[in-house]
């Protein structure tokens, strides 16, 4: 006990009793409430009933008589009444003294702190379950670019295979052109592939002494596809290979070639052909079509301004019909005259705004004066670059020049 | 009657007074106020045919600092052990604390309630703890104290291994 006067003693009694609000209970060994006392009502104890089970009246005692030890104690306990009370426990003989003391004001400030730090702790367990989940996500986009950069790599690698073949393909399809020839009469040409391989392709050949042979043809679409149909036909004119067919008769080698060059048999292409027969002797050309541009004949020396003709013919183009007829056409050519036989990639010419080169401005240039000098041919590619805005034409540039 | 107590048992927000608060009151608030020491309250329920009173002992929960005081635990019949499916640390205090109330109180019945299923996108559990908790004969319940989902069930199912 304290070592202080009674009078002092019981002065603390009643501050304790005051700012405490005590309530006590006495339960005895068989768990029947013996007596209650004190503030109870602060607490919400009410209605208690002496010689009644203890537990039932009050549930916070259920398990807990007998005292494993004693004293002992409950901290921080809510109350029906809302308040929170530290509860005592003291075994006396073969009974048990509840005693409750007011704790709300230390629990309530107790609460606050422990809610602001539960507050913090939750939001750095959010932050770190966060930043572990944007590491995973950092490394999972860092695998991602590594796989990506390899795959462009392979990519690349493809890309520049795919583009080596296609530079090979090209420079065959270069090979198999004939040289210019300047002898009786001649012949001269430029071709310009587009970025992409393209179907256009061209020859010309003496058949005989006196008969020469002058083909271009245009097969649909580009690509490596359209560049091999372009080779092998024009192998088939080069080397006579259509069987029963005088190569001297326009109609009969396009009749011939439309009937070998089917599109079902060649991957869905067909192409377009001009095909003519040029007698030296009488200056007689004859020639047929099949669905190609006309070839534009034009009048006079290069050096002076010269009329055009163009040198229609009908019929459709290879590939597209089992069966089709071509009409052979003829003209004699009268010296001095060049003919200008080409693919509708020299005059089909978008302009930087989109619209079409007109055939005529094309024309105007085939007839104009060349001066000394001046490739014919270099100029025309000049013209049609100049007309696209870019050096880089969407089809191919394939122009013959047959000069007489 | 019969009475038995249980205790609410958990890391601190896993939501055990939300549960409690459900089960006994049927409400829920997603404001989340700590608890400081213990809230007791009760609901009776029936088992088989016989009546039976929880006394529900809210505990304050368990912490880096403060561990649960065991004496809250004394003359338990049953306890729950409260996770968190969003918080994975929440799992190893409940696995703390059961071997600690094991030690002091004894085996008596209890549940583990893997709490806020309604968030269960954010749940961050390893599935391998929870099937290697299942082997070992763990009774687990999915609740959410939110949409009540299982928590019924929960108390019914201990409150019946209590009984028997």
């Amino acid at each position: 006990m304290l070592d202080l006067p009674a009078r002092i003693s019981e002065w603390l009694l009643l501050l304790v009793k005051s700012q405490r609000a005590v309530a006590h209970l006495l339960v005895d060994g068989e768990q029947m409430l013996v007596k209650a006392g004190g503030d109870l009502e602060h607490y919400g104890l009410t209605d208690l009933r002496p010689r009644q089970g203890a537990c039932e009246q009050l549930p916070f005692l259920e398990g807990l008589l007998p005292l494993p030890e004693s004293p002992f104690l409950l901290r921080s306990m809510g109350m029906p009444s809302g308040r929170v009370a530290d509860v005592h426990f003291f075994d006396e003989d073969d009974a048990t003294w509840v005693v409750l003391l007011d704790v709300t004001s230390e629990h309530d400030d107790a609460q606050k702190i422990q809610q602001k730090a539960y507050d913090m702790t939750l939001l750095s367990q959010r932050e770190a379950r966060l930043i572990a989940k944007l590491e995973a996500a950092h490394q999972a986009l860092t695998l991602a670019h590594h796989e990506l950069a390899a795959s462009r790599e392979a990519l690349q690698l493809t890309h520049n295979r795919l583009q080596d073949e296609l530079r090979d393909a090209e420079r065959y399809v270069r090979a198999i052109l004939p040289a210019p020839i300047a002898e009786p009469f001649a012949v001269d040409w430029l071709f310009v592939p587009s970025t992409e391989l393209g179907g256009d392709s061209f020859g010309y050949h003496w058949i005989d002494p006196e008969h020469f042979a002058l083909y271009l043809l245009d097969v649909c679409g580009h690509g490596v596809g359209a560049a091999l149909l372009s080779v092998a036909a024009i192998n088939t004119l080069r080397s006579s290979a259509l069987l029963h067919t005088d190569f001297r008769q326009p109609d009969e080698v396009l009749a011939a070639l439309n009937l070998a060059y089917q599109m079902e048999q060649h991957n869905d292409l067909y192409f377009t052909i001009w095909y003519g027969v040029y007698h030296r002797p009488t200056g007689r050309l004859r020639y047929a079509s099949a669905g190609h541009p006309p070839p534009i004949l034009v009048s006079g020396p290069s050096r002076a301004r010269g009329d055009a003709y163009p040198l229609q013919a009908k019929g459709p183009p290879v590939g597209m019909l089992p069966i089709a007829r071509y009409r052979c056409e003829e003209r004699v050519l009268y010296s001095p005259a060049r003919l200008f036989l080409f693919s509708d990639g020299v005059y089909e010419i978008h302009r930087p705004d989109g619209s079409m080169l007109e055939e005529s401005a094309f024309e105007e240039v085939l007839t104009r004066a060349v001066p000394g000098g001046k490739s014919e041919l270099e100029e025309l590619l000049h013209f049609a670059r100049a007309a696209h805005g870019s050096e880089v034409l969407e089809d191919d540039f394939s122009i013959v020049k047959m000069t007489i | 009657m019969l009475q038995k107590k249980v205790c609410v048992l958990g890391a601190f927000g896993v939501g055990k007074t939300s549960l409690v608060r459900r089960y006994v009151q049927s409400i829920f608030s997603d404001a989340y106020l700590t608890t400081v020491g213990v809230k007791v309250d009760k609901k009776t329920l029936t088992v088989g045919t016989e009546p039976v009173t929880l006394v529900l002992w809210d505990v304050a929960g368990e912490d880096d600092v403060n561990a649960i005081r065991m004496t809250y635990v004394r003359g338990a019949a049953g306890y729950f052990l409260v996770v968190d499916g969003t918080r994975a640390e929440t799992l190893e205090v409940a696995r703390r604390i059961q071997e600690r109330v094991t030690k002091e109180i004894g085996p008596i019945p209890f549940m583990l309630l893997l709490n806020k299923a309604d968030l269960q996108e954010n749940w961050e559990l390893p599935t391998q703890s929870i099937e290697a908790l299942e082997r070992a004969g763990w009774a687990i319940f999915r609740t959410s104290a939110k949409t009540g989902d299982s928590v019924e069930e929960a108390f019914q199912e201990l409150a019946k291994r209590m009984v028997a």
